[in-house]
């Protein structure tokens, strides 16, 4: 039910490390919003796009991923051609668009359990504070994953139960029996988890 | 934190996971469409406390920069971070956290049911809506550009359904002290 965004393949991208992307992608958000200049953004556009598309993700789930977050751009960059000039719509457009597709290609050759790694690793240091417990937090993305499907059941058979009784089925008849139902199984899963001393420290 | 925090905080991720997969609801009177899933992040405050929740809404964030699809509409990945509407996000985490301060301060088990529904209603606002806005709009009007007045009052066309979440977190959050109390006893 919950798989990731990421797509198999041997493109350069795919190849990089996690981190030398991350890096690359955080320079690219800082050096776009520095200049207004078409001459450089429109490149950098064609530039991310053909860098998505090098990830062998396909045009169709390349443009099903993005078209929300390219609506939105859209919509601001309409906003700046009615108040203001073509020039800036153009700018804003070419700048937002090249950070979601060069975002969106780091996502499609990353997967789940490589970027968990690097998170772990980017946590390490944190743990020295005593902030956060590195390994609680693989454990906690472990956990949602696998009771996803879980809770989503839950939901449909209290949803059942309201179209068995004749009732409507709204948002708070319904929310209410599923929280309480599912955090009430924390105790035992705590438990589960203390017993196999997954937690040792 | 003790492993059944983590679990609190792990199952109410996935319930606000959950959330994003149920259909958007469309009212008449109101030009979008309401997602159940920032009611989620109202939710995670009155229901688990300020640090619990806060952790909650920060696990679903985690999920989505690593690439998973747990947003409303199947939405994942960085490139969401990265949008004119990304500030949103960001400030889910700081409108549980305050969601859940004014809860655990107000809505005591010893207090009358009004003051308990009064405080609800009062986090479910400061933090759902207003600190989310707080992070929300400074970044769609830093991303916008030059029509940034323009972008950031039409943004104001989702208040009245996160009004409608508002009343709904307050009724949920009520309810959920009466039959299963986690707020009082504090991660």
């Amino acid at each position: 039910m919950l798989n990731g965004l990421d797509i198999e393949g041997t493109s350069p991208l795919h190849r990089m490390p996690v981190r030398g992307k991350l890096i690359v992608l955080f320079v690219a958000a800082i050096v776009l919003f520095l200049t207004s200049d078409l001459r450089f953004l429109v490149p950098a556009l064609v530039l991310a796009a053909t860098i998505y598309l090098s990830t062998g993700i396909g045009l169709r789930e390349a443009a099903r991923r993005t078209r929300f977050v390219l609506f939105t751009v859209l919509l601001v960059a309409a906003a700046n051609y009615v108040f203001h000039s073509l020039h800036e719509a153009l700018a804003v457009f070419s700048r937002l668009s090249t950070l979601v597709l060069l975002a969106a290609a780091v996502t499609a050759t990353t997967g789940i359990s490589t970027f968990m790694d690097e998170i772990t690793r980017l946590l390490t240091p944190l743990e020295r504070f005593g902030f956060v417990r590195a390994a609680d937090v693989s454990l906690a993305v472990g956990l949602v994953i696998r009771f996803v499907p879980e809770i989503f059941a839950r939901y449909q058979d209290i949803a059942d139960a309201h179209r068995a009784r004749g009732l409507p089925v709204r948002p708070l008849s319904t929310l209410t029996p599923l929280i309480i139902l599912t955090l009430k199984d924390a105790d035992t899963i705590a438990m589960a988890i203390d017993a196999r001393g997954f937690r040792r420290h | 934190m003790t492993t059944r925090d983590i679990v609190l905080v792990a199952l109410f991720a996935a319930i606000i996971v959950v959330l994003g997969l149920l259909p958007p609801i469309t009212l008449g009177f109101i030009p979008v469409p309401i997602t159940a899933q920032s009611l989620g992040v109202m939710l995670a405050g009155c229901i688990l406390g300020a640090k619990r929740g806060a952790g909650a809404v920060l696990l679903v964030l985690l999920l989505v920069a690593i690439g998973l699809p747990v947003l409303s509409g199947g939405r994942g990945g960085l490139a969401i971070f990265a949008s004119p509407t990304g500030g949103y996000l960001v400030g889910w985490v700081f409108g549980a956290f305050v969601c859940g301060l004014i809860a655990e301060r107000f809505a005591r088990e010893d207090k009358g049911e009004l003051t308990q529904f009064l405080a609800f209603l009062a986090a479910s606002i400061v933090g759902g809506i207003a600190v989310v806005y707080l992070f929300g709009i400074p970044w769609l009007v830093y991303m916008s550009g030059k029509a940034f007045f323009e972008t950031a009052l039409a943004s104001l066309v989702f208040v009245p359904g996160d009004l409608i979440k508002a009343f709904v977190a307050m009724l949920a959050g009520r309810a959920v002290l009466a039959g299963y109390p986690l707020l009082p006893q504090r991660a």
